[in-house]
């Protein structure tokens, strides 16, 4: 395969997208295309490993991870983030994660304007 | 205890016994030329132990533990151990020390038909119970048209790899991290293979493994083609689908490999449309695009050299999603049976809003 092809086709991937972000804002959005590929890949959060107990690429697992992690709805509709956000961020005391690269930010604004916005509909 | 846990939690860089495409067409034509396999990896045929002698340092009997315990004709034993340590860079540089791979493989013939399984351990899991831990990753019944040669028809049936794509030894490569062919996507199925020195075909009906607590959760079909264009150069065709309970994923792609003999230097594309389909809930359908490109060339001393390129644009709806790594990678063939790697990888999202890194040494010893 020509190599200017492919590097072609990586400009134009590049190009993709649009903005704002136009993905839901769902509990099933959010775990099968951030979570899922990010925390859930097999070695790490997933139903083959489970590391530190969590399972982030089914949505039953996903359910129980984040509950765990404190993330709840609330009766005045701003769904609380529990330890999520201090675990992407890194905060003091936390490991972040994932530990190899970080969220993108488009993906960390997803997942907390689904708790935050949409009160964690569905979890 | 903070190198620990990431030590641990980046078991990312497992890499199993599967083939080195490194060798394909610089060697041989086929995955067939080397292993007894159809579609490569594990163990080695009597022309890829003679590889593994000729190709490394000091060479050595490439049998079976140094040809020290002989077994009859119709039995082959083998085994992979592998563990690594170094550098990783996910906010300053940390170090990590991990095992990899532990397993022992065997294969037993009878004329036409062989059994092929593995048994080793694999992490524990805290939701699993103790015996999580030891575990065969691939087992299967194997009809071959011709044996003894490497072309005509395998048929399998069992636990196993379907074939897709290039089938690098490292998972982190994106097409396979991201792509249809991620680390312990085993499954049950029923695969058929034509090979020969012109073109091979494998199309692979596989279910998801519901009882050792799988990685692929869904079940569906995978096909692989490649068309050798004279013998410098292979294309190829592939397709998946796997439908779980709560989502549907297809992928689409192509290889490419060229190899340029005047430079002994050997190129290895393969780029994937992936298209997620979520069923569950409100639903949704996100598509993405993932691409690697390597080129590999052998060094003096039987050091071999692989510089790569990877591309994953994680949904086309959203700008600026997507991330990209460049990876070199140098192996020393110590012996026919010891490999020394030094890996590493950079990587950045959305053209350098944040990333990691890391430099790991690897052993591998094939026993």
């Amino acid at each position: 395969m020509s190599t200017r092809w492919l590097f072609a086709a990586v400009l134009l991937a590049a190009a993709c997208g649009t903005t704002p972000d136009e993905r839901p804002k769902t509990f099933e959005a959010v775990t099968f295309e951030v979570l899922a590929p990010h925390c859930g890949q097999v070695q790490c959060h997933s139903t083959f490993t489970a590391t530190d107990g969590k399972e982030f690429d089914t949505l039953e697992g996903a359910r129980a991870a984040l509950q765990d992690l404190g993330v709840h709805s609330n009766p005045d509709m701003r769904g609380s983030t529990g330890e999520l956000v201090l675990l992407l961020e890194g905060a003091p005391g936390y490991e972040r994660m994932p530990p190899d690269v970080p969220l993108a930010q488009e993906d960390r604004e997803l997942l907390l304007s689904w708790i935050v916005d949409e009160n964690a509909a569905g979890l | 205890m903070r190198a620990l846990i990431v030590g641990l939690i980046l078991l990312v860089s497992t890499r199993l016994a599967y083939a080195y495409p490194q060798f394909q067409l610089s060697h041989d034509a086929t995955c067939t030329g080397c292993h007894i396999s159809p579609d490569g990896g594990v163990l080695l045929d009597e022309n890829g132990l003679g590889v593994a002698e000729s190709e490394s340092w000091q060479g050595h009997d490439a049998a079976f533990l140094y040809g020290l315990l002989g077994t009859p004709d119709w039995l082959q034993l083998g085994g992979e151990l592998r563990g690594a340590a170094g550098l990783t860079y996910p906010r300053a540089l940390d170090s990590a020390v991990y095992p990899m791979q532990g397993e022992v493989e065997g294969r037993a013939k009878a004329g036409a038909f062989s059994i092929y399984a593995n048994a080793g351990f694999r992490r524990p899991n805290v939701n699993q119970s103790v015996a999580h831990v030891i575990w065969s990753r691939e087992h299967y019944v194997m009809w071959q048209q011709k044996p003894g040669e490497n072309e005509g028809l395998y048929v399998r049936a069992g636990r196993f790899m379907p074939t897709f794509g290039l089938r690098l030894a490292e998972h982190i490569v994106y097409t396979q991290k991201y792509g249809g062919r991620p680390l312990y996507y085993e499954a049950y199925g029923v695969g058929v293979s034509y090979v020969t020195d012109k073109a091979e075909v494998h199309a692979t009906g596989f279910a998801s493994d519901r009882i050792a607590s799988a990685a692929e959760h869904g079940d569906g079909g995978a096909l692989y083609g490649e068309m050798r264009i004279g013998t410098n150069a292979a294309v190829g065709i592939e397709g998946k689908y796997s439908k779980a309970d709560d989502d549907t994923r297809t992928y689409a792609g192509v290889t490419g490999k060229l190899f340029l003999p005047a430079a002994e230097l050997l190129l290895l594309g393969e780029a994937q449309l992936v298209r997620q389909e979520i069923t569950a809930g409100a639903g949704d359908t996100r598509n993405a695009l993932v691409a690697y490109v390597m080129a590999s060339r052998p060094l003096p001393s039987n050091l071999l050299l692989d510089i790569g390129l990877g591309h994953y644009t994680q949904d086309t709806r959203v700008k600026g999603l997507l991330r990209d790594c460049i990876d070199a990678n140098l192996h020393w063939f110590f012996d026919s049976h010891i490999e020394l790697l030094l890996t590493t990888r950079l990587e950045r999202l959305n053209f350098g809003q944040s990333g990691g890194g890391y430099a790991l040494a690897q052993l591998h010893v094939r026993l």
